[in-house]
């Protein structure tokens, strides 16, 4: 089976030399539209996010464009996509190919730059997988016969072919971001534009993307331009990289990208400080209430046994799991080999079908979900933060007092969605610390999260340990669980297969290593 | 869920089955004769423990079972008219003819509820999708994503629940109406921000690119389909014809003519019988292959 090259002789590519940029920006300099209300945070009337961009990335080439949240990627790679680019006033011409986006119609953007955005869980439109690869051809009326070849030969590329009779929702995260992908090559885009596509992915499942990636850009020459604030994953697969800092754009090292990016100190960053704060409000009404004894077990599950439903297999069979008062634990393991489970069981959402549950201060718990939203209602920070005040017998006081030292000053009348990624995590862990949990229960914290944002979560974490609050968390970021965790139990096969400190837990480990 | 059994409606586009489906239900619901009532229950029963599984057959008439029971006796509280008084409390009459409608019309019901979850098992949301695909792509897209959509957001009530009862549960004033509209307002900003991201994802792939949507066919349709339909309409056609007949010379009240072997219902019982023979054989060929 040769389908080494989706993209066939229509696009006509053994022209020979060819010297026209896959994707230039000459002299580009954007500003978002003023909007209403953007003003009482602060900002000036427009806001300049690119200014004076001047970029050529060569036809065939994989190029990284690193940099912080907010330092204009997303605006910059949207802007070559006249479809969804951002309203504004722009300056200076982008060009893919040689031609100003803007004299291309729908139909001949959409075949010509592919997109591909950071979250499947919401790009993603069909509820089968495959309605979701004829989607984009559908959309321009190509002929069943055309369309059927295309999807077989991109399923084939891409390995598909177990799973493209399911349903979207049966897939895991890293198989959702394939279709993701497959879905765009479908439509044999000559440009590959991604914003963080691996973010949302467990490490095992980004290193599949990546190298999908990467085959995609050599063996099919389509020329890739990721955004992303951690290369270091993509640096090896790379041929060139640009920074992107306040709006400004200069060509980057590949090498200097090298490297542990992603490693978070085991005894706190500078910003330390702030976490204490925030422990003051915290901690100190958290004395009144029952302290528990130390050296007794704020949570133990013994010989639980689960599964979701009559026909459904087990999730747990016979799962140990004990966490010190004061303890913080991390659950690492696989999709679906049941952390997310747990953390339910643990809230008092699911009953075990046998076995025990048994939590020291049931009624002090607090869950925060993977996605955030799932906490968010009001209309700005400040009426989210007071939502449960009633409940948790705490003022407007402490709620500034949490906000400032969450880093989250000054964005009390900002809608919470409107708020960065890290930010909103930020925000929905505020929102459960008011309610003084002495367990707290994270689910995938840092999914998503910039290296800042991450920081900033794991400084909490650790200082919630110093107050006694005892920490259960269930990631796929062994690093994370490293610098913060006392214990480390590796979920496999509904049970915990070992339970140990992370000095003992990576160095005993092969390949689960942080 | 259990993997569903195969049949001879695999093999064949999605028409077939609908019209055979159509034929038989439309068949079986304008019928009130004991004969076509009976022998289609038994046709759609059989069918339901070939294609869906005798345990799920037999779940299914755990309720079944008790409902036509309940019409049978309901009928003479309705309807007290007939000529054989089987017994007599106070006002309440009840006659034989009155009791036989009730069990005819309750058979009727039950073998038109059990035809409709064969159905069900056998033309897919995916299959009766393709069927529409060529005639309405953009219903069928928008019934692709609500198909998407709402278990999405059933997923996500669950968790927006787990995370307010776990951290709020210790209070005790829960409120069911306050939390309710708590989840919606959780599940409408939620998703009104994924729209977003949605539509620039659609947009992105060319939405409204060509003023015709064209529609990725799953299915052919082949001669050999055709040749299958148009048995099918022929033998409908008879089976109806003939079922009409015996409607016609039959009466339940005031009494109920006796019922006779008659040929006529033969070609009706093949036509319900179908899919089950043709299921057998098709098991059949495996173990003596």
């Amino acid at each position: 089976m040769s389908v080494d090259r989706i993209r066939s002789v229509e696009t006509g590519d053994g022209a020979g030399v060819e010297s026209v940029p896959a994707l230039s920006f000459s002299d580009v300099t954007f500003a978002y539209a003023a909007v209403d209300g953007a003003t009482s945070a602060g900002a000036a009337a427009t806001q300049t996010v690119l200014s004076h961009v001047s970029l050529d990335v060569p036809e065939g080439a994989f190029c990284l464009v690193v940099g912080d949240t907010g330092s204009g990627k997303t605006t910059a790679l949207t802007l070559a996509v006249p479809a969804i680019a951002p309203v504004g006033e722009l300056e200076g011409h982008v060009a893919v190919f040689g031609r100003d986006v803007d004299t291309l119609s729908v139909a001949e953007a959409a075949s010509t730059v592919g997109y591909v955005f950071q979250d499947p869980e919401e790009s993603l439109v069909c509820d089968t997988v495959w309605h979701e690869m004829a989607f984009g051809l559908e959309n321009l009326g190509v002929p069943a016969d055309v369309m059927r070849r295309r999807v077989a030969e991109t399923s084939y590329f891409f390995g598909m072919g177990p799973w493209f009779d399911g349903d979207v929702a049966s897939l895991s995260g890293g198989q959702r971001q394939v279709l993701a992908l497959a879905s765009v090559l479908a439509m044999r885009p000559r440009l590959l534009l991604l914003d963080e596509p691996t973010s949302m992915l467990d490490p095992i499942a980004e290193k599949s993307f990546l190298s999908a990636l990467f085959r995609v850009n050599r063996e099919l020459g389509i020329t890739i331009v990721v955004a992303t604030h951690r290369p270091a994953p993509m640096v090896d697969y790379a041929t060139m990289a640009v920074g992107m800092h306040e709006g400004g754009v200069r060509p980057v090292d590949l090498d200097s990208l090298r490297g542990p990016g992603d490693r978070l100190s085991v005894h706190g960053s500078p910003r330390d400080g702030d976490a204490d704060a925030l422990m003051g409000v915290i901690g100190r009404k958290a004395e009144s209430r029952p302290a528990g004894v130390r050296g007794r077990c704020s949570l133990s599950l013994s010989d639980v046994w689960f599964r979701y439903g009559r026909e459904d297999p087990w999730v747990l069979k016979g799962l140990d799991l004990e966490l010190p008062m004061g303890g913080t634990g991390a659950l690492v393991g696989g999709n679906g080999c049941g952390k997310s489970t747990i953390l339910s069981l643990v809230a008092g959402s699911l009953r075990p079908r046998r076995g025990r549950v048994d939590v020291a201060s049931a009624s002090s718990v607090a869950y925060l979900p993977q996605d955030p939203k799932a906490l968010l209602v009001a209309a700005d920070v400040v009426s989210e933060l007071m939502e449960w005040s009633g409940r948790g017998g705490y003022g407007p006081g402490e709620v500034d007092a949490v906000l400032s030292s969450m880093g989250l000053a000054g964005m009390g009348e900002r809608h919470p969605y409107d708020l960065s990624g890290g930010q909103r995590q930020l925000l929905a862990l505020a929102k459960l610390l008011l309610m003084r949990p002495r367990l707290l229960l994270l689910d995938e914290p840092t999914k998503g999260l910039d290296l800042s944002a991450r920081d900033q979560v794991a400084d909490v974490v650790r200082s919630l340990s110093d107050e006694g609050v005892s920490v259960l968390v269930a990631t796929h970021d062994l690093e994370f669980a490293r610098a913060t965790a006392d214990q480390v139990s590796m979920v496999f096969d509904g049970e915990v297969a070992c339970t140990e400190p992370p000095a003992d837990f990576f160095a005993d480990n092969l390949f689960y290593q942080a | 869920m259990a993997m569903p059994e195969h049949t001879a409606f695999d093999t064949s586009h999605p028409a077939v089955a609908v019209c055979y489906f159509a034929g038989v239900l439309a068949i079986t619901m304008c019928s009130a004769h004991p004969v076509v009532a009976a022998v289609s229950l038994v046709g759609a029963l059989a069918f339901s423990a070939l294609s869906r599984g005798a345990r799920a057959t037999l779940s299914g008439l755990v309720w079944q079972v008790p409902m036509l029971v309940l019409v049978c006796l309901a009928n003479p509280l309705f309807s007290a008219s007939g000529s054989t008084l089987l017994w007599r409390w106070g006002p309440l009459a009840v006659y034989a003819e009155s009791l036989a409608y009730g069990a005819c019309m309750g058979a009727v019901l039950v073998a038109t509820i059990v035809w409709f979850e064969d159905m069900a098992r056998v033309v897919t949301q995916e299959r009766a999708m393709s069927l529409l695909g060529g005639v309405a792509p953009t219903v069928t897209l928008m019934i692709s994503m609500v198909s998407r959509l709402v278990p999405q957001l059933m997923r996500r009530a669950a968790v927006v629940r787990t995370a307010a009862d776990a951290t709020c549960v210790a209070d005790g004033d829960g409120r069911p109406s306050r939390s309710r509209t708590r989840l919606t307002s959780v599940l409408l900003t939620w998703s009104l921000e994924d729209s977003l991201v949605r539509a620039d994802s659609m947009r992105a792939r060319g939405w409204g690119a060509s003023s015709r949507r064209t529609s990725y066919r799953r299915h052919d349709f082949r001669t050999s389909d055709g040749m299958a339909l148009a048995g099918i309409v022929v033998l409908a056609g008879v089976s109806a014809f003939l079922v009409w007949v015996a409607c016609s010379q039959w009466r339940f009240y005031p009494t109920m003519p006796t019922l006779v072997a008659w040929w006529g219902y033969i070609p009706f019982a093949a036509f319900v019988a179908l899919p089950s023979v043709l299921a057998l054989v098709e098991r059949a060929s495996w173990r003596f292959a």
